[in-house]
């Protein structure tokens, strides 16, 4: 596990590669300001923490709102190590 | 301001039931589980819409960018299941499945806004026509190599599954039965499991009722030799097949 959270923070210069595979783009657009629905979110330069929770509370169910369900989906293949460089590339996409 | 009041007053006071009408959530249609439910019902929608259309190819390339982002451009879809393998389906079997996904018979809140948002039938048939065309790719999930399991699983499909599937998992277009070969492993058993169980509510009857009596045990063993099935002459050629993983 140790292990996982090193990699991963080895790993922060890969957000652009992650944010593609672990397909947000899908959903955020590639540019993170393109929402595939009107009322998905503009996530481009949002804060960290604020990006880490909310995939961390989707991902384990404390969050199960609004459109959730349809993110749910896709947490399983984003480990937490993966969430807190998503948070970081997100935070850093262009508003 | 007091416009913003009044919508809040508003949404405090509705019932519960009604403030969680979600437009990105399908509205539930009965399926499998209620009495009367005719599994691929012909009446109407846009499944008999997309069906009677020629598909168009090179259309269906441009709106399957979307997909691919989940599904990949070569259709492969993921390893783990989260995705299925799309390359090569039967179109029937595309437009089927999007179109349940999109009237609410199966349940797939991931999935559900990139059917909705499928303009038209038209639309629907290009994007399936195109997917028919990609060649399945080389590498995909498997289940164990454990001979034994394997030579049980082999036994129950060749005894209950060839006769809708076929030998090499060619499935069957005009009847809507899936292509399983070059499937995933993990994709297929969650699939399975959840026919048997009754929670994919748009299944077949006669599929249910095959799987019904099948043990957890029964149903890796069948879906892993499932995951060998290898159908003549759709692979990718090897050289600079499949793309990415």
């Amino acid at each position: 596990m140790s292990a996982a959270l090193i990699c991963g923070t080895a790993f922060a210069g890969d957000g652009a590669k992650l944010f593609a595979e672990k397909t947000c783009t899908a959903c955020h657009g590639k540019d993170g300001k393109t929402p595939l629905m009107p009322d998905y979110p503009k996530i481009a330069g949002q804060n960290i923490k604020y990006v880490e929770k909310q995939m961390t509370d989707i991902k384990s169910g404390a969050r199960a709102n609004g459109n959730s369900a349809a993110m749910k989906g896709v947490m399983v293949i984003v480990t937490d190590a993966e969430i807190k460089d998503l948070a970081a590339y997100v935070s850093k996409m262009k508003p | 301001m007091k416009k913003a009041l009044v919508v809040a007053l508003t949404l405090a006071l509705l019932p519960a039931t009604a403030a969680l009408a979600n437009p990105n959530v399908a509205e539930k249609k009965s399926g499998i589980e209620a009495k009367g439910y005719v599994w691929n019902s012909q009446e109407g929608g846009e499944k008999i819409e997309a069906l009677k259309l020629k598909g168009d190819v090179k259309n269906g390339k441009e709106a399957y960018e979307i997909c691919g982002a989940c599904h990949l451009p070569s259709g492969s879809g993921r390893p783990d299941g989260t995705f299925p393998q799309l390359a090569g389906q039967h179109s029937t079997v595309i437009i089927k499945q999007i179109a349940d996904i999109r009237a609410g018979l199966r349940d797939n809140p991931t999935m559900y806004p990139f059917a909705v948002t499928l303009s038209d039938a038209q639309e629907l048939a290009d994007v399936s026509a195109y997917i028919q065309t990609l060649c399945i790719p080389r590498e995909h999930g498997m289940g164990s190599t454990d001979p034994v399991l394997l030579k049980h699983g082999e036994e129950l499909y060749k005894k209950e599954c060839t006769s809708c599937h076929g030998k090499t998992g060619e499935g069957d277009k005009s009847k809507f039965y899936p292509v399983l070969a070059g499937q995933h492993y993990k994709y297929m058993l969650r699939q399975v499991t959840e026919i048997r169980d009754g929670k994919r509510r748009n299944a077949n009857p006669d599929m249910v009722k095959i799987v019904k009596k099948y043990s957890d045990h029964d149903l890796d063993s069948v879906v892993t030799y499932m995951s060998t099935l290898n159908m003549p002459g759709t692979l990718c050629a090897v050289k600079g097949a499949g793309k990415k993983k």
